[in-house]
Parts: structure tokens; sequence; C-alpha cells
């Protein structure tokens, strides 16, 4: 068994008076794809957000990549420059081109000349088969075709981990699979992948393990098998049989 | 879909044409029913009447003389005859460097830049050659700035006797310092000396004493022993301080501020400005003589390129989380906002010259320029916080994710996208400035509009009021005019306009 390059003990977090997060444990290894599900509001999205430090955690430690998340401004930017994250909005800079958005972290971030960013960017681009739309600027692009922009811009920066919160609910259905089709084969590439997502095909063909929320703690977590086929628990089951039954 | 079912749905038609020559828009626009048929005529008519009247007046009845004769005054004032071409070739660079980034906007990246330092560096530029250039000699820099480091009253504690000793110690120690930490030891060493020779002989030769080789031996006796004490000392505080303090990277900045120590020391302030005269490049043309369209377009142009950085700043940090930092800004956004123009005017005349030091004056016309761009300031960083306002939360986040830091993600993230979305705005206050600056005849400056005033006071064209001002109305006009067609420009390349029409494409 290799070194946990996630690695949260114990993590809480409150907004206000409402404890979101009471207390979540998870290890993760190195090239492991993890999907984690739940109910909208059992923090599922929080968690993932403190992994970067987009949301404090107050409690508890978290260890990626054998760096403590503290309040320390260096630890906070080394954390964040490995670890890339796709939001469900896309969240692409609008004033700037694909290529832009994508060559913009490497370049004040990494310090790659311009060059070289570019090459890597349209690298990246032509991964996620996009390679035309480079000049385009993002209100031009489809919802999937920006959503696969935003892998790719934080595929630039060579991250080891990838977080994914559910990227694919804000897409209209014909363009899922095309987003879906990107992250399995960026799963099959050996990088460390947290995703969100209620996808439930994808998680049974590519997930190592599941991990299911409620309620601010993971309730269980298992392999895809142990999950879907023999779920322990009440909730997991009772989710389950409400997300798959449509 | 393929192309087979594409067919199945008939041929793609084109949308039904609708213009119908000059006639069908007349008819479409103006006479569409009875009653916009009577609307355009009864607006028609009136135009008519206005317009006949003033057309009439300006091309048989007005007596443009008083305009074409006083066209020099109205333009640069008192602006010296002779130095007027240094206008000419303020303009034409600024003709020149516009064309050039006209010229440049789809060039290479290197022109570009260049063109980008070159209008960076134009302030600069342009305040020489509009006001003048009288270049310093070294000395003189380095006598204010020993000025500013010890005040003559402090100076004067130290009898003028001690002052090559103390000078031959300073330069020991610093020698010894630096001795432990450069690299090129020997480059010390003759600087170290021959900064202790001036020391040893300065006393004798700069503060006017009779120089007699007599003397230089006793000197030599007292300094020599003074300069190998010192350096010795400056080497033991090197091997105390080696490990704590960061001394290679302290050295040169002291070093910098050694030299004109001993300068101070050994000339007592005087050298540089009595035995040296500076060289006059340009002859100084003081602002308070400004007047004119000319200081009316420098005024607002120095308010506006002045208060942009300065508002972008104010409204982020009105948006810091230091509270001190916040509150500074919150208050002087709102102490300004809360004033009319005329009040800040005058305050900028009155209150400036109690926060400076005694030995800075700014003349009038550059206070105004103080007030006038704290006043744009204020009303801009408000202005701005509305675009930063306009930001949703995520981009950030995105941002933040990336890497970037809290100055990248401001700077490349959130400002230009906040920019855009309120250049329109923006660019209302700098018109609203530009006309604000007639403000300025209160506090005594001779912009466009006092000239004017005076114009019409001239004995031989008593009573042509009217061609005056409607002169100086047309100049504001025009210059308002084209900053706001200038405002669409940009906001059609940069806006967010362009990006909701990029969408729609």
């Amino acid at each position: 068994m290799t070194e946990p390059i996630i690695q949260c003990t114990d993590v809480h977090k409150w907004f206000d008076h409402f404890h979101a997060l009471r207390g979540v444990d998870m290890e993760v290894e190195k090239g492991q794809v993890v999907v984690i599900f739940g109910p909208s509001g059992s923090g599922k999205s929080t968690f993932i957000r403190t992994l970067n430090r987009l949301e404090e955690h107050q409690q508890g430690t978290i260890i990626v990549d054998g760096i403590e998340l503290t309040n320390d401004v260096r630890n906070i930017a080394a954390i964040r420059s490995e670890i890339g994250m796709v939001f469900q909005s896309f969240n692409l800079f609008p004033h700037l081109t694909v290529l832009q958005n994508v060559t913009l972290a490497p370049i004040w971030v990494r310090k790659w000349p311009k060059d070289k960013a570019d090459e890597v960017a349209r690298q990246l681009l032509e991964r996620v088969g996009i390679p035309e739309q480079a000049d385009k600027h993002p209100a031009q692009l489809s919802g999937g075709q920006q959503q696969r922009v935003a892998i790719a811009r934080a595929l630039a920066m060579q991250p080891k981990i990838m977080l994914f919160d559910e990227p694919t609910s804000a897409l209209d259905p014909e363009m899922i699979n095309e987003v879906l089709l990107v992250m399995t084969g960026l799963a099959r590439s050996g990088i460390t992948m947290l995703v969100i997502t209620h996808e439930m095909g994808f998680a049974r063909a590519v997930a190592d393990r599941m991990f299911f929320f409620d309620e601010g703690v993971v309730v269980e977590s298992g392999s895809p098998s142990d999950i879907f086929d023999h779920p322990k628990e009440e909730r997991t089951k009772l989710f389950l049989s409400q997300i798959l039954s449509h | 879909m393929g192309t087979g079912e594409l067919a199945a749905l008939g041929p793609i038609q084109q949308p039904p044409r609708t213009s119908v020559g000059l006639f069908g828009w007349l008819r479409k626009n103006l006479f569409s029913g009875w009653f916009n048929g009577l609307v355009t005529l009864g607006v028609g008519a009136a135009l008519y009447t206005v317009g006949r009247s003033l057309l009439v007046w300006v091309f048989s009845e007005a007596n443009w003389k008083v305009v074409s004769s006083n066209l020099e005054i109205l333009t640069w004032g008192r602006y010296p005859r002779d130095q007027v071409w240094r206008l000419a070739v303020s303009l034409a660079a600024i003709i020149v460097l516009a064309l050039a980034s006209w010229w440049a906007r789809r060039g290479q990246r290197r022109s570009r830049r260049l063109i980008l330092f070159a209008w960076l560096l134009s302030p600069l530029g342009l305040a020489v050659l509009l006001r003048g250039l009288i270049l310093p000699t070294p000395l003189t820099v380095s006598n204010h700035l020993g000025y500013y480091l010890f005040r003559p009253e402090l100076l004067s504690l130290l009898g003028v006797e001690w002052r090559g000793q103390v000078a031959v110690l300073l330069v020991g120690i610093f020698g010894g310092l630096g001795w432990g930490a450069a690299s090129t030891r020997w480059r010390v060493a003759i600087g170290s000396a021959g900064f202790a020779l001036l020391g040893l002989l300065a006393p004798y030769g700069l503060l006017q004493r009779e120089f007699a080789p007599g003397i230089l031996l006793p000197n030599l006796v007292t300094i020599v022993p003074l300069l190998a004490g010192a350096w010795a000392l400056g080497r033991a505080v090197f091997r105390s301080l080696a490990n704590a303090v960061a001394i290679p990277r302290l050295l040169l900045p002291s070093w910098l501020l050694l030299l004109p120590t001993l300068i101070v020391l050994l000339t007592n302030f005087d050298v540089g400005v009595e035995r040296v005269a500076p060289a006059a490049i340009l002859p100084i043309v003081e602002p308070a003589i400004w007047s004119g369209i000319l200081l009316t377009v420098v005024l607002a142009a120095v308010s506006i390129l002045a208060s942009f950085p300065i508002g972008v700043l104010l409204a982020l940090g009105r948006r810091s989380s230091l509270p001190v930092v916040k509150g500074f800004c919150v208050l002087l956004i709102e102490v300004i906002r809360g004033v009319p123009l005329i009040t800040i005017l005058f305050m900028a005349q009155v209150m400036l010259p109690l926060f400076l030091p005694t030995e800075l004056t700014l003349d009038r016309v550059l206070r105004a320029m103080a007030g006038m761009t704290l006043f744009t300031a204020a009303y801009l960083a408000e202005i701005v916080r509305g675009g930063l306002q306009a930001i949703h939360r995520q981009q950030y986040e995105a941002a933040r994710a990336l890497g970037l830091n809290e100055v990248l993600v401001t700077g490349l993230v959130v400002l230009p996208q906040a920019l855009r979305t309120v250049i329109p705005p923006i660019m209302g206050q700098f018109v609203s400035i530009f006309k604000d600056t007639t403000l300025v005849t209160i506090v005594g400056l001779l912009d466009l509009l006092a000239v004017a005033q005076s114009v019409i006071k001239q004995r031989e064209f008593l009573g042509l009021v009217r061609e005056v001002y409607l002169f100086s109305a047309l100049i504001y006009f025009v210059i308002s005019f084209t900053m706001s067609r200038a405002s669409r420009r940009i906001e059609g390349r940069q806006g967010i306009e362009r990006l909701a029409n990029l969408a729609a494409e």
C-alpha cells in the first residue's frame, strides 16, 4: 500500500451556526478515482472545497501530498498548484480567449514562457477534443465545450489531483456524455481524481472507491460493487433507489 | 441530424425584405400615422425657426474678429510666445503616439510593448516639455538628499573641525562591513580609500580653509588610526551580524546613503548650489501662468490620468479585509464625495500646504490638479466598486483554485472584467471632470472660460459677448463629444457588450 496523497482526519466546518462537516475522515491513494455522492446539502461540495482551501476547515487535519493545510499562505499556494478544480458552472474567464484561459495560470504561476504555455495548452485542447476553438471566447462555446475547456485549464497546471464539483449537472443532456468521456480518459491516465457526481454509470465504470455523504459525515464507503450491489446502510439504499429509479 | 433529414424540412428561406428605399423609410419612421406626422412637422418647424436665426446670426451678424484676433490668448494664454513651439511638439508627440498605437494594434508584441512603454513615459515627457527642464548637477541632487537626511540644525551641532573625522569614521565602518560581504574586495578597498582621502583633505579644501601641507601630517596621525579602528569595528560588526542579517543586501543602499552623507558632512550643503551652475535645457514656464485652452486641457488630462489608478486603488482598498486600509479608503471616499468640488478646490489651495513639508511648495495650478484628481478618484472608486460587485464570487474561486495569488486574481481576472463593465460611467465621469475644470476660475486660475471673460472686456471688442461665449462653448462641446465618441469606441472594442454579441453569434 502506497502513501495516501490525501489524508483527512476529523474535518469539521461550520457556516455560522450550521455544522456543515461533522468529522469527515478520508484517505485517497495516489492514482485512485474517488466518487463522492449524496443528497444536496450533505456537505460533499464543501468537503472537496476544503481540500484546496476554497473553504477553511475549522477542526481536524487535511494533508495533501505531504503538506498540511494551515493558514500559512505558502502552503495554500503550494497545494492549490497541485490541485486542479472543475466547477459545476465552468467558471471560465469570459474576458479571455479559450487559449488564454488555459495558459493564464501556467504563465503567471508556473512562470512558463508564453510559447511553451501555448504549446501545452493546444495539446490539452486537442486532448479534450476542441483544438479548433482555441481563439474563441468562452461565451461562443456550448456548455459541454466550456466544461472541457475548464478541464484543460485545470490540467494545464499539471496537477497531481483533480477535483470535480458536479461537472455535468449544469449541462444539457446531450452534452453530458462528451464531458464524461473526457473524464473517463483522464481517470485511465492515472491522475488522482475526486469527483462529485450522480452519474452512476460513470461511477461504476471508473471509480476505485465511492463515498456516500449525508448530513456532513461519510455514511458509507467502499468499491462500486460494494456500494451498488451490497449497500450496508439504510440511508445509502434509500438514496440509491431514488437516483437510480428514473 | 443528417443532411437528408434537413432536406426533408424544405429549403432554407431568406427572411422577408423589409426596406423599401428613402420614401419607405420616411413613411415608416416619420409619417406612420397622423399623430406621428403631426409631431414630425411640429418639431421640424421648431428646429427650422431656431436653426435659421442662429445660422443667420453666425454667418451675417456676428463679428468673429473678436475670436480670431484673440485666438492665441484663448488657446495658450500667457504661455511665452517664443516657447509655444513646445506646445506644438507636445501635441505632435501625442498624435504620433496615438497613430503608432493604432498602427501597431495588430502588430508584434514587442512593438506593442514599446508603444505602451512610450505611453507610460509620456506624462513625464510632456510635463518636462510644458514646464521646462533644469538639469540638476549630481552634487545638487546629493545635496538635497543630504539636506533631508540631516537638516542644517543637526549638522551645526557637529563642529566643523570634526566633520572630516566623522566622515573617515563612517567610511572605515562601511568599508569594513563591505570587506566582509562584498565579492570583489579590492573594489571596496579602493573605494573606501578614495572616500577616506576625500575625508582627509576635504575639511581644508572644501570648507575654504587655507590648505597647508604642514597640516596634513599631524592630521594623518589622527586619521590613519581612526580609519583602521573603524575598519576593525566594521569587520567585527559584520562577523557578529553575518548570520542574523542579510548584510550584502543592505550594503548597496547604505553605500548609496553614505555618499550624500559624506558630501553633506564635507561641504555644508553649498557646493552644488553655488559652484556649479545648473544646466537649463528648457527654460521654465511656471504652471502659474498656464492659461486658456492649454490650462483647461492640461487640468483635465492630469486629473483624468492621475485619478484612474488612485480610484482603482481606493475601490480595491474599500473592499480590503484589513480594517485600517478599508477604514482609510471609506473615510477618504465619503469625505470627498460629501463635499462640493468648489470646496475641494478651495481646500486644495488653502489646506494642502499644511500637509506638505515646508520646503515643498506647490503652485496654484498643481494644487488645483491635486484637488480635482482626488475628487475624480473618489467618484471613480465608487464606480469601480460597482464593477467589482458585478463580478461573481465563482470567478475569484476559479482563479484561486488555479493557484493565482490575491494580487494576480485581482489584476488578471477581477479588475479586467470589472473595469469593462463600467467603461461607460467611467468615461462619463471623465467628461464631467473636463467640464468641471471651469470651476478653477474661482480659485484664480485662468482656464478657457476665464480667458474668454477677459477677452469680452477688451475695449475694442466691447459688447461682443455672444461670439466669445459661443466659441468657448463650441470648444468644450468638440472636446466632450470627442471623448464620448472615444468612449463608445472603447466600449465597442473592450466592453461586455462585445462579449454578449460574441455569444449571440
